[in-house]
């Protein structure tokens, strides 16, 4: 593998890991976890599978067609049906990028101890003038490889010494025990909506248009989403696990970001809550600008602006313009006083709704021979993408009544 | 037009639901009671699972406050809730051993955020045996 082949596939760690583990993926696997145990294991598995499935698609219809997925939204499915989805994924993307600058405030607060709302400002300020100032590349790098500190969860899982066949156990779907069934299939929701948030989606798109995919980066974007998010989606194992063990036994309902670590200290010592809470820093900062970007490429792609990181704000100053707004109106957001951890919930179950709207163009468009040529869907790409659109089309419908049903997985 | 009335009423309705699921009005039952118990139990846990840690020398000063005082927080808005909250006279005395036991949660978890090793080490047992009695309560109740 050529050293610039190798540098690309940050794209796909900054993906996993400020993408896949985000601050929605850390509050619903600790909290599924402390819940039911082990049982829920399954479900992070279906949800990687299915990331894998479409970010490889939305990846390939990039490298072939040369645009990215919402530019080809509303050229496929028009301009009402697109104007719905970029309605919904703006809203989902806002709430997500609100609760994402929440969480790098919290976190700076428990490394630091200085005022919460101060923080939030520092942290606004600290994310615009780095996606302002370093070039897409370095933005990968940074967070991409210091977000690798949450592997730290894994040592902690290990170090825990869980019953390794309760483990094995929890990765075969089944009856459950410890809470109820709502709660449990809130929870089901929850966690596939935290592994297929849409923002992941199009920023991945968009940022293989940005590094000029091409025919030759197709088996470059086999191996970046098959190991970037089969990366996320261990550390969602680890977290569960570490949840399970640790917190479940003592009756702790994780309702802070500041637990996660805790169970991270109590198994490797000071290191180990140092390393939880940088990696969480650099995991939730990455996919605040994650969600903030995706966003900003939307509109532009959608109202046909010019739009690219790479581009100069004089040039796309309608995209620039745009993700400084979104960092704006997270802001005020966030400066509410919201529970970022509840706001998390909220935003992850409202993005399970949103996603039919994003995914069912993905796979139309894989299968258009206008646009993909001989790079159509194959048969396995096929019939996983088809099973997935129907665990979506469920899991959206079942969303917001058992948000309400629960109390938000409360009981 | 009136499509959109209606769809302005079910955001006005979902707006106010959402918050509220779960609420029951103004007398809390006896669900809502162990709810609250099983709340209190996992601060007092996690609470003494805090300060085991920081006596352990398993954390940093800087999160062991943060985090006690996150965990302060939450005791204390249920303790300030359980205190003026309405009940039945035949969970009366539930009630008030829940807002004692929330106050006394909050107490501990005040002092753990400049505790020295051997009040840590003092708390965590504190703590833990809050977490019991949280326990005990909220099975009482199912």
């Amino acid at each position: 593998m050529s050293l610039k082949n190798f540098l690309a596939i940050a794209l796909g760690i900054l993906s996993a890991i400020g993408g896949f583990v985000d601050i929605g993926d850390l509050v619903f696997n600790t909290q599924a976890g402390a819940t039911f145990g082990f049982q829920l294991l399954w479900v992070v598995v279906i949800g990687v599978v299915g990331i894998i499935v479409y970010s490889e698609m939305c990846g390939r219809v990039a490298a072939i067609s040369k645009r990215p997925v919402f530019d080809l939204v509303r050229e496929r499915t028009g301009f009402g049906a697109g104007l719905a989805t970029l309605i919904a994924s703006e809203v989902v993307n806002l709430l997500t990028c609100a609760a994402e600058i929440g969480g790098v405030a919290i976190t700076l607060q428990l490394l630091s101890g200085l005022p919460y709302r101060l923080l939030i400002l520092l942290g606004v300020v600290a994310l615009v003038v780095v996606s302002w100032t370093l070039p897409f590349e370095w933005i990968e790098r940074v967070f991409g490889y210091l977000g690798l500190c949450l592997l730290v969860f894994a040592v902690a899982a290990i170090k825990l010494h869980p019953n390794w066949g309760k483990v094995a156990h929890g990765f075969v779907p089944g009856s459950h025990s410890g809470g109820s069934t709502m709660v449990y299939f809130y929870f089901v929701v929850g966690l596939l909506g935290a592994a297929m948030t849409p923002y992941e989606v199009y920023f991945y798109s968009s940022g293989a248009v940005e590094d000029g995919w091409g025919l030759k980066e197709l088996g470059l974007n086999k191996v970046t989403s098959i190991i970037g998010y089969a990366l996320g989606g261990f550390l969602s194992f680890a977290l569960m696990i570490v949840a399970a063990v640790l917190f479940l036994p003592r009756g702790i309902d994780p309702q802070f970001l500041g637990t996660p670590p805790l169970a991270s200290a109590d198994a490797v010592g000071q290191l180990g809550l140092l390393l939880a809470l940088v990696g969480i820093l650099f995991a939730v900062g990455g996919a605040a600008i994650e969600t903030c970007f995706a966003g900003a490429y939307n509109l532009a792609q959608f109202f046909g602006w010019r739009w690219g990181k790479r581009e100069r704000p004089a040039r796309a100053s309608r995209f620039a313009l745009s993700w400084l707004v979104i960092f704006a109106l997270a802001l005020l957001v966030v400066m509410t006083g919201y529970d970022p951890v509840k706001l998390t919930e909220y935003s992850v179950i409202f993005s399970v709704v949103a996603l039919p709207l994003t995914y069912l163009p993905i796979l139309l468009i894989a299968n258009d021979r206008t646009y993909m040529g001989s790079h159509t869907n194959g048969r396995l790409a096929n019939v996983l993408g088809v099973v997935y659109f129907v665990i979506i089309l469920l899991v959206a419908v079942a969303a917001i009544p058992l948000l309400v049903l629960t109390n938000g997985g409360q009981g | 037009m009136r499509k959109r009335n209606w769809c302005i009423q079910a955001a006005a309705i979902l707006a106010v639901a959402l918050p509220c699921a779960g609420c029951g009005g103004g007398e809390l039952s006896a669900s809502a009671l162990s709810k609250q118990a099983d709340s209190l139990r996992s601060l007092a846990a996690e609470g003494a699972l805090l300060a085991e840690d920081a006596s352990a020398g398993k954390t940093t000063r800087t999160f062991s406050r943060v985090h006690s005082s996150d965990l302060d927080k939450a005791a204390s808005k249920a303790a300030a809730s359980l205190e003026t909250a309405k009940t039945k006279p035949a969970l009366e005395s539930e009630r008030r051993r829940l807002a004692s036991l929330a106050q006394r949660i909050s107490d501990d978890l005040d002092r753990l955020g400049n505790a020295s090793k051997g009040e840590q080490r003092s708390l965590a047992n504190e703590l833990q045996r809050a977490a019991e009695q949280s326990n005990q309560i909220a099975e009482g109740l199912k």
